[in-house]
């Protein structure tokens, strides 16, 4: 019986690593998610150093959880985010306004699809 | 990762009750929980140590998944003799009272070559010796000769015969095992007396030596080369 209860609190175990995984993910996403809006209404009303700034932050912030992004989510899906991030700064430096918008675009997009893709539901399992 | 998860789990039951479909000539010598296991572990552990793309977590959580439904399957089957019979299936008689059961063969996918392979490889090439034979859960074939073709045994020919010893191994490959010694209550003395006695000069120039329990002793020199 002692290994019944041993295998049920690792499967206990195991979905509650999966179920915090997933809450993480999605606050983690949906908190950048806003922080990059926020700095695109800033580019909009022409305030690029703030909105620079504040993108820094992001990406700072993001590079922060490199152990948890490389032990938690695939990497091809980190390391394309990583990418977009660059590309964003870029063109903040560079004050593009087409390119910045389609690509901060992109960024909250990737973003998004990478907590949803930890998120428990049907559509995912199935 | 929870798809991962819940994936395993599904993925799982479906195998299990793929392979309890096929019947119990596919299941080899293994339940089929534990073939289950065995078939796809190996490949959820190849693919995070190929893949530097894919986190080692998403080869262990499966991995875990797996083997805690596996031992609690194992503990279930123990436990309930109603869940045992659901997961491996019963035993079933092909051969009843000498007669082949036709029936029986069919539910279990065995055609007559393969019983007539399996009877073979039990010794029993005519299949009218055969009083008994049982298709085991984990796909084997136990057979119970009619009472004629039996060989007798000791008792039945009223014969008393000594039980043979247990051999330990004394000498391996030039080694003494001296906690071999110790439990068939011998020394080094006796060991060196007994090599002399069998012309050997040192337990180097042994291979293999083996005491069982009513002193017999075998030997067997190291070759040279």
């Amino acid at each position: 019986m002692k290994r019944l209860w041993m295998a049920v609190l690792l499967l206990g175990v195991l979905v509650a690593l999966c179920l915090t995984n997933a809450w993480y993910s999605l606050t983690l996403t949906r908190q950048f998610s806003q922080q990059l809006s926020q700095a695109q209404q800033l580019v909009e009303q022409d305030r690029w150093a703030p909105a620079r700034t504040l993108t820094q932050e992001v990406y700072d912030s993001w590079n922060g959880r490199h152990f948890y992004l490389h032990v938690f989510l695939r990497h091809s899906d980190t390391d394309q985010i990583l990418r977009t991030f660059r590309q964003v700064l870029q063109y903040l430096q560079l004050e593009e306004l087409d390119q910045y918008v389609a690509a901060n675009a992109d960024l909250i997009a990737q973003l998004e699809l990478l907590s949803e893709m930890e998120q428990p539901s049907l559509v995912n399992i199935l | 990762m929870f798809t991962g998860f819940v994936r395993t789990i599904i993925l799982y039951i479906v195998i299990i009750v793929g392979i309890r479909l096929m019947g119990k000539r596919q299941v080899g010598e293994l339940e089929p929980s534990e073939l289950v296991l065995s078939l796809v572990i190996a490949d959820l552990a190849a693919v995070p140590m190929q893949d530097f793309g894919i986190p080692l977590l998403a080869g262990v959580v499966p991995i875990l998944t797996l083997l805690a439904l596996t031992m609690i399957l194992s503990v279930l089957t123990m436990k309930h003799v109603g869940f045992r019979a659901l997961l491996c299936g019963r035993p079933s008689i092909i051969i009843r009272r000498g007669k082949l059961d036709q029936g029986e063969m069919r539910r279990n996918r065995l055609t007559v070559d393969e019983l007539m392979e399996e009877l073979r490889c039990q010794g029993y090439p005519d299949p009218s010796g055969v009083w008994y034979a049982i298709l085991e859960t984990n796909g084997q074939l136990s057979v119970l000769p009619k009472a004629q073709e039996k060989p007798p045994t000791l008792s039945q020919l009223d014969r008393q015969v000594p039980e043979p010893g247990f051999p330990l191994v004394l000498i391996s490959d030039g080694h003494v095992l001296e906690h071999n010694l110790t439990a068939r209550g011998v020394d080094r003395r006796w060991l060196e007396g007994e090599l002399k006695r069998q012309g050997c000069s040192a337990p180097e120039a042994v291979f293999l030596m083996t005491l069982d329990e009513t002193g017999g002793v075998y030997l067997s020199p190291r070759q040279e080369g």
